[in-house]
């Protein structure tokens, strides 16, 4: 089974631990292991845009370096730090950045080894295992449930340094959602701001922000959402003032979880609002 | 040896050399005196002259004087480059008896004065260009140049209104002119439209006077339903070769009285339609199409496809349908060339933040047109694309896809805000009440009429919102559009029925390929390159090809009927003549050296020469030969040279130097 | 501190600091428009370019509308000129911050806010916010 380098990140690994490992259990159904790096720090949680703050790229720079010692990819599972791991690693080899890089490097203990190309779970998912390997693997499909796929910001932006897809219109989670028997629906929404980070001081902004998404996925008939960011799931999911009539929202790995035979137990539900184990089991996914 | 030199001193000509000021353009940096002094020292320099503007008449006449008064042999004129007064100083020389092409140009300017502000290097350089002009026109002997025939008669590829009218205009002048179009019938993209701007004229009103006109006139062999593979030859001496595409109806037999149309089961997408309904496999794209006749879709007939069917044969009263057509090849020979290939819009599906092909209603500016068309899928009633609604609120998005550079094209596209302005204008009075919102960056009305007429739509109560708008989504039967209100500097959210887009006019996709097979310029954007933007704009750099319409850059009905006149008369100007003349400076071959290897004609990319398989010699064909000396280069024997740039001249100048 | 600064040197940081040349835009409002925060945000991001462009960068430095940008990169992808609007934004709140004034200070956070939140937020908004 192909071990991958894995980060984590804080939140997932305190606050929605139960997620991360609904994604490891996901994985080693599908085909593949996430050996978790060892000794990771915090990445920023946001990459910093100014030309000359090279203290905020620190802890990222740090990670990549004890990554490159380990192999050449690293596997993220959180969209933010996927954003800011990618961005930073892009940065340290853009042409004409050579003294920062530099800078950086020597001020960091660990040694930098190799150029580390920073995956997404989906990414290895698509690209390493491929979607026809997964629908193999599938022993419960989704019912033809309509899910609208949520991929934010920070999965698809900047589009020359993610590279990860179209970012008007995405479309890996949905054929993913597609192979594991659910019906992907359209989704003007797909890659809109959620109001990230906005939600410590300006709460109201954030919830503004999210409902348009939830708004836009049940215009277009979906009985569910999907996302791949703990903020964006939080925000999504618990902004609401009542969850009654609510789509619910789950995160794309605990969907994948079901359909590839997890438990109940092992899908980290108690950390939807509302009742999603209900809800599955109207379903009759579980 | 002295003896040697002083034999060449006197075989050598007499040259004279003449320096442009060209008022500060080159005086300002090259330092005139200094090289007319270094140039007088060059042995062979019979004289040296100033002047400030050596292209003025005067600066003409003192270089005709003194090919008398200083018995000149050559000439070389110091000036800017030679593709603009080469042909002026040639034609002074030959007026006082000199052979033109013992007149060489300097450029001192464009590859010397322009380049550097360097003066002492300028002049250095200036003097070393001049010396090794001299070296290379002391080489230089008398030539004559070369006259082929012009067969008179003219090719339009395209019938849009921009060929339609290049067709009429050469017909009516007597010449025979072949017109070439793809589509089974004529009028291009103004056929599609309902009213033009600013006079609201109906287009098909407008239109079909010419397109009838073009469909009976005696000197016009129309060739609808084709496309031109390939043109070989040169100018007044083209042979084309072109594709009659099957129609599988005989145009012969076949009155058009549309009995086939009504019987067809099979469907298709319709492009004509921009996709808002779905067009039969006979198919007709209009119905006062010139010719009369329609065709059918070989993709989408059931018959073609399957073998079942057959409904069109079955009621066609003349027995004009022809399952066994095939496509046939027909070639013509024609003098000049006019392409009239014209645009098509920016795939708005590109524009993913729009929801064009997601959101139902959002639609671009030529399916409005067919909204609002009386012979249109709606029959000219404004119905939305979802559930055939009328719809009460319109917006209407300009610069969707233009002035671009992150998503789109970086040009405008000329004629949105009009356009948009008249669909706004046609949709109230068709809805009265409906709302229509331009949202726009700025509005462009550069034409006649044109800025009144903008006024028009204010005054029919068109709101304009200064922004472009950046999402548009769909929320319940709405469209929604988040727009920007700059001007009182806010986000703007706008709840429309139907959305139109006003796309990019990009250039015709199959028009880019066809200038990639007849090898003509085309710019960056796919538009045909002129020859001069500024004083060329219907020739192209390849003689013999002119241009007409939205095929050569965006632009609105008026504009293109005037460049399709112009670019006819270019072609009545040739046909003026006699005969056309060639330049002669082309290659030579050696037949006592040439061996027939074929390196010449692999080179050539004017297919100038061949190798003669019975001699086993090249051959050159000097009136295809444009002179750019590559076969000479390639020549591993030194067989092939290029007249008045023999290897022994350029030798000589690089030694001069 | 950042407000003894001319409007004019101000502008020479922003632009060295976001790597954005304000001249670029020619106030479409392509990213007002597309603002997911645009209608709480003031000024927007066409009219603080705007602010930006007349020599007026200390009164945008004063706005609440820089602190409002959620980082996430619409304006920038969709301007049909090229500017970031969002790494415009992060500059004059560097120039802040830089000069030791806090926007959000980490105390005021209710604590059942504290709990549930995922932490990710907390540091991505002081890292924008705070000294």
């Amino acid at each position: 089974m192909t071990k991958y380098v894995y980060y984590p990140g804080c939140t997932l690994y305190t606050k929605a631990r139960s997620l991360d490992q609904c994604a490891r259990k996901a994985a080693e159904k599908v085909g593949f292991e996430l050996t978790e790096m060892p000794s990771w720090n915090c990445c920023g949680a946001i990459y910093n845009a100014t030309n000359d703050d090279l203290a905020a790229q620190v802890g990222s720079v740090r990670n990549l370096a004890k990554a490159s010692q380990i192999g050449n990819k690293l596997v993220t599972l959180c969209a933010a730090c996927h954003n800011v791991l990618k961005r930073v690693q892009n940065r340290l080899d853009a042409p004409g950045n050579e003294v920062q890089s530099e800078r950086l490097k020597t001020f960091v203990d660990e040694e930098f080894v190799q150029p580390v190309r920073v995956l997404h779970y989906l990414e290895v998912l698509k690209q390493d295992i491929g979607f026809e390997a997964i629908k193999s693997k599938v022993v419960k499909p989704l019912a033809k449930l309509k899910v609208a796929s949520y991929y934010g910001c920070l999965m698809v932006r900047p589009r020359e340094v993610l590279e990860f897809d179209d970012p008007e219109n995405p479309r890996v989670m949905d054929d993913l959602m597609r192979v594991l028997g659910a019906e992907p629906t359209r989704f003007d929404f797909k890659a809109e701001c959620c109001g990230g980070y906005l939600v410590v001081n300006r709460r109201d902004v954030a919830k503004g922000a999210s409902q348009k998404i939830l708004d836009n996925a049940k215009e277009w008939g979906a009985e569910a959402i999907v996302t791949t960011c703990p903020l964006c799931q939080y925000n999504l999911d618990k902004l609401r003032a009542t969850t009654d009539g609510c789509l619910p929202v789950f995160y794309f790995t605990q969907l994948l979880g079901v359909a590839v035979g997890l438990g109940q137990g092992e899908l980290g539900l108690d950390h939807n609002s509302g009742d999603p184990v209900g809800f599955l089991k109207s379903k009759g996914l579980l | 040896m002295d003896e040697a030199v002083n034999r060449q001193e006197k075989q050598r000509p007499r040259t004279g050399v003449f320096v442009c000021h060209c008022g500060i353009n080159i005086a300002g940096t090259v330092k005139i005196p200094e090289v007319l002094e270094r140039v007088g020292e060059m042995p062979g320099v019979a004289v040296t002259k100033d002047y400030k503007y050596c292209c003025s008449d005067p600066g003409q006449q003192m270089i005709r004087d003194s090919i008398k008064s200083d018995n000149l042999g050559r000439v070389v004129v110091a000036c800017c480059s030679p593709t603009l007064h080469e042909t002026t100083f040639r034609n002074a020389c030959a007026e006082a008896g000199l052979n033109p092409y013992q007149c060489e140009i300097a450029n001192i300017r464009e590859q010397c004065a322009w380049v550097t502000e360097d003066k002492d290097k300028a002049t250095e350089k200036a003097t070393e260009i001049i010396r090794t002009t001299k070296a290379k026109v002391e080489n230089d002997v008398p030539l004559e140049a070369i006259t082929v025939p012009i067969n008179k008669r003219a090719l339009v590829i395209g019938a849009g209104i921009a060929g339609i009218q290049a067709a009429l205009d050469i017909a009516n002048a007597g010449f025979e002119v072949v017109l070439v179009e793809k589509e089974p019938s004529i009028g291009g993209h103004m056929a599609q439209l309902s009213e033009t701007f600013p006079t609201l004229d109906c287009s098909q009103c407008i239109l079909t006077p010419r397109t009838v006109e073009t469909g009976r006139h005696p000197k016009i062999k129309l060739m609808t339903y084709s496309e031109v593979d390939g043109v070989s030859g040169y100018v007044g001496n083209f042979k084309v070769k072109i594709r009659q595409k099957a129609r599988y109806v005989d145009f012969k037999t076949c009155t058009g009285c549309g009995a086939c149309l009504e019987k067809c089961p099979g469907r298709t997408e319709s492009r004509f339609e921009r996709g808002l309904t779905k067009g039969k496999a006979i198919y007709r794209l209009l119905p006062q199409a010139v010719p009369n006749k329609p065709v059918i879709d070989a993709e989408a007939c059931i018959y073609l496809q399957k073998g079942k069917c057959g409904n069109c044969a079955k009621v066609c009263p003349t027995g004009a349908i022809r399952y066994d057509d095939t496509d046939k090849y027909v070639e013509e020979e024609v003098g000049a060339i006019v392409l009239a290939t014209g645009y098509e819009l920016f795939d708005a599906a590109r524009l993913g933040s729009y929801g064009f092909g997601l959101v139902p209603d959002v639609i671009d500016g030529l399916a409005f047109e067919r909204l609002l068309s009386a012979s249109g899928p709606t029959s000219g009633e404004v119905k939305r694309p979802s559930d055939g609604k009328v719809p009460k609120k319109v917006v209407f998005v300009q610069c969707a896809g233009s002035r671009d550079s992150t998503n789109g094209v970086p040009y405008c596209s000329k004629i949105c805000c009009m356009y948009t302005a008249k669909q706004a204008i046609l949709y109230k009075h068709r809805v009265h009440d409906g709302e229509a919102t331009i949202c726009y960056i700025d509005v462009r009305t550069p034409g006649k009429g044109f800025e009144e007429f903008y006024k028009r739509a204010t005054d029919d109560g068109v709101t304009y919102i200064r922004g472009k708008p950046s999402k548009i989504f769909r929320r319940g039967d709405k469209t929604v559009v988040w727009a920007a209100d700059t001007l009182a500097g806010r986000k703007v959210e706008l709840e429309a029925d139907l959305v139109v887009l006003a796309t990019a006019v990009v250039a015709n996709p199959d028009g880019v390929a066809l200038a990639r097979k007849l090898k003509t310029q085309i710019d960056a954007h796919g538009f045909m390159t002129e020859a001069h933007p500024k004083l060329r704009p219907v020739e192209t750099l390849t003689a013999g090809y002119f241009l007409a319409g939205c095929g050569q850059g965006p632009k609105d009905i008026p504009e293109t009927v005037a460049q399709a006149s112009a670019a006819a008369a270019k072609v009545l100007a040739m046909f003026g003549n006699t005969r056309l003349t060639h330049s002669p400076t082309t290659a030579q071959v050696d037949e006592e050296i040439c061996v027939g290897c074929g390196y010449c004609e692999r080179t050539c990319a004017y297919e100038a020469v061949k190798v003669d398989p019975a001699k086993k010699k090249a051959v050159v064909n000097a009136a295809l030969c444009e002179g750019c000396g590559a076969c000479a280069v390639a020549c591993p024997s030194g067989a092939m040279t290029h007249k008045n740039a023999t290897k022994k001249a350029i030798f000589e100048m690089a030694d001069s130097f | 501190m950042a407000t003894a600064y001319s409007s004019a040197e101000l502008l020479d940081q922003i632009e060295a600091l976001s790597g954005q040349a304000v001249s670029d835009c020619y106030q479409c409002g392509c990213c007002t428009s597309g603002c997911p925060i645009g209608e709480a945000m003031d000024p927007p991001p066409s009219k603080a370019i705007r602010l930006l462009q007349l020599g007026r960068a200390a009164d945008l430095l004063d706005s609440d509308g820089i602190w409002m940008c959620a980082s996430c990169m619409v304006c920038g992808t969709r301007c049909p000129r090229g500017v970031d609007y969002a790494r415009i934004a992060e500059a004059c709140r560097a120039l802040i911050l830089r000069s030791k004034l806090s926007r959000v200070d980490p105390d005021t956070v209710a604590a059942p806010e504290l709990e549930e939140i995922p932490q990710q937020a907390f540091i991505a908004a002081f890292r924008k916010s705070s000294v």
